[in-house]
């Protein structure tokens, strides 16, 4: 005999139900899934720091497809790969774009794909539901502060990790403000005006010719960086950022470690060319 | 334990293929009228612009209601080499998180213009599917299509979506997202495919996805389909070797008809060594079930499965959705759904609920 309309019915309502029950219960989990490791949970609040984002952001929504071999544009988010795929790295999509330039949200790919002004290709996340502003203000935060990775161990030595503009930048319009994160907290309070040195180069020489006057500030929300902000808008030039030697101020992490202790000389943290005309 | 894990997906994919059996652009159309893609189609492996039957097919037997025979219809044709088309999709989405407030939007999802440009009559072709929206106009696909009009071989070489299981117009569709292969992926690379009356075959070398700026690695794609009137199988592979790691993706997929019910089929089993962690094996399903009540009237249900990673306990997710697509008159749907995620209690983003309005206009 033929089957009838109702037995498919009552065919379909089983094999939804059998699907349905098979959800997991999440036992041993975390909330990404995985099996639970001491620490592995996102706990707290979100905040504008790498770590923080990967575990609120990246790894939970991001990695359902930017992982593994398959992940789309080559972009793998997990938390092993994302900083390192994240930072200074031209888009697939619009290789002129980084996809995330530290200091600059605006000119961040990453940024362009969650809030849906990309020029190329769809919203992320794909599908939806889209981050709301206030987390995708949390990851701009963390970029205009230096997009600094997470903390490092307690026994990496005190060090400047990225700076922007990066060695040997040219930018075609005056930066409003270097970026400077280190691996450890700073001591704020060892901060002032002499810490940190921006000097115009002379083009002939390479000699330092003018100073530039700057403020320093250390953003709210991440110890681990300073924002060196010069007093006019910077004309063409070769410019060279360094920290300043003994006797001078210079910078000192929280736990009392010296930016480059054994030099006395100055520690170059980058030279970058403005060439607003090419 | 690993055989517990992967039943549902073989249990509904036996559902599906072994039930005695029964059908309109989405992969049950074709499954509903014992179509092959190639049908409807000027890309062989489905998708994109309509060929003439295509066209006529949306115009007479798709819609509830015909136009009026004073009008003069749509037929995609400028003149014998140029034949156009195009897609639009907006809609209203809300989404419920649970502990979170809802949001809800408008969204321009899709607007989309194809070419399809015979250079030599039935032999060679050119082939442009511009995505106009979201973002700035950029080629999902382009390529150069060669044909062997009497072998049935077809040549591709250029950007193109791969072939790989049912081509579903959700690319969130957990199939789609776990295999890695949708038509959010397009890759680029050559072809070769075979259509023959009842088998549709097709074998891909690209750069794949993941490669995407590397200059490293590739991707071997393939996939046999045979289609007959009230049914048809399918299987793919999809290699990758990449950077990241390599990666193995095998799929079966089956459909078939009883009376006005078309029946989709979907287990994706992927092996992917790209993880930090180490590498991970994956299981996804689908089953869908596409009612259509009466011309122009399709009720779609849909339930699916995914373990992310087998080797952990108590991880899976599953996906229910119910949508009601209304073609009133031709060449215009509204589609009508909700989307039910059900996966671990500590993730609030795998508990959501989706309800979405859809207007699709095509031509």
């Amino acid at each position: 005999m033929a089957p009838t309309g109702s037995s498919w019915i009552c065919a379909l309502t089983t094999s939804l139900v059998l699907l349905g029950g098979c959800a997991g219960n999440g036992d041993g989990l975390d909330a990404n899934g995985r099996p639970l490791l001491p620490g592995g949970n996102a706990e707290g609040p979100l905040t504008a720091d790498f770590a923080s984002i990967q575990a609120h952001v990246f790894t939970p929504v991001c990695t359902v497809c930017h992982a593994g071999a398959s992940a789309p544009q080559g972009l793998r988010l997990d938390a092993t790969n994302s900083y390192s795929l994240l930072i200074g790295v031209p888009s697939t999509e619009v290789p002129s774009i980084l996809r995330v330039k530290p200091g600059d949200p605006d000119n961040s790919y990453l940024i362009q794909k969650l809030e849906g002004h990309a020029s190329v290709g769809a919203r992320m996340p794909f599908g939806g539901p889209y981050l709301d502003q206030a987390t995708i203000d949390v990851i701009r935060q963390w970029i205009t502060d230096g997009a600094m990775p997470a903390a490092m161990g307690t026994g990496a030595r005190f060090a400047a990790l990225a700076v922007t503009p990066a060695m040997q930048d040219i930018e075609v319009e005056a930066p409003p403000r270097i970026v400077v994160g280190f691996n450890q907290e700073l001591d704020q309070t060892r901060i002032d005006a002499s810490s940190i040195r921006l000097e115009r180069l002379d083009r002939g020489t390479d000699m330092p010719n003018a100073i530039v006057p700057v403020a320093l500030t250390v953003p709210s929300g991440n110890p681990r960086a300073i924002l060196v902000t010069p007093a006019q808008t910077l004309a063409d030039g070769l410019y060279r950022v360094t920290v300043a030697g003994p006797p001078e101020t210079g910078i000192t992490s929280l736990s009392g470690e010296r930016l480059g202790a054994t030099a006395a000389a100055p520690v170059v943290l980058t030279e970058f060319r403005i060439a607003k005309t090419p | 334990m690993i055989t517990i894990r992967i039943a549902p997906a073989v249990v509904v994919f036996a559902c599906l293929v072994g039930a005695p059996m029964v059908a309109h652009g989405e992969p049950y159309l074709a499954v509903q009228n014992g179509y092959k893609c190639v049908a409807c189609h000027v890309n062989p492996t489905g998708g994109g612009l309509r060929s003439d039957f295509g066209i006529a097919f949306a115009e007479h037997l798709m819609a509830a209601a015909s136009l009026p025979k004073d009008v003069p219809a749509w037929t995609g044709r400028f003149g014998d080499f140029l034949r156009v088309g195009a897609d639009l999709r907006a809609s209203w989405t809300r989404t419920d998180i649970p502990r979170n407030s809802a949001q809800q939007s408008f969204d321009l999802d899709q607007i989309r213009l194809y070419a399809n440009a015979q250079i030599v009559p039935d032999r060679v072709a050119l082939y442009v599917d511009e995505q106009l929206a979201p973002g700035n106009a950029s080629a999902a696909e382009a390529y150069v299509r060669l044909t062997n009009p009497g072998g049935g071989w077809i040549l591709k070489g250029g950007r193109f979506y791969l072939p790989f299981g049912w081509r579903l117009q959700d690319q969130t569709a957990f199939v789609r997202e776990a295999s890695g292969v949708s038509m959010t992926t397009p890759d680029t690379g050559v072809e070769l495919g075979l259509e023959r009356e009842r088998w549709s075959a097709q074998l891909d070398l690209t750069n794949g996805a993941a490669n995407a700026g590397t200059g490293t690695g590739h991707q071997i794609t393939g996939q046999i389909v045979r289609v007959e009137q009230r049914y048809r199988v399918g299987a793919a592979i999809a290699a990758t070797q990449s950077q990241a790691g390599n990666r193995r993706v095998g799929g079966l997929f089956a459909g078939i008809r009883t009376g006005a019910i078309a029946w989709l089929g979907e287990a994706d089993f992927i092996r992917d060594a790209g993880f930090a962690g180490g590498a991970r094996s994956m299981v996804a399903g689908l089953g869908e079930a596409d009612w259509m009540i009466r011309r122009g009237h399709n009720l779609k249900i849909t339930a699916e499965y995914e373990d992310p990673d087998r080797a952990v306990a108590e991880n899976q997710q599953t996906r229910w959705s119910v949508v009601y697509e209304m073609t009133p008159i031709p060449f215009v749907q509204l589609r009508f759904g909700f989307r039910r995620y059900v996966g671990i209690p500590q993730s609030t983003l795998q508990n959501r609920r989706v309800l979405f309005l859809e207007l699709h206009g095509f031509m």
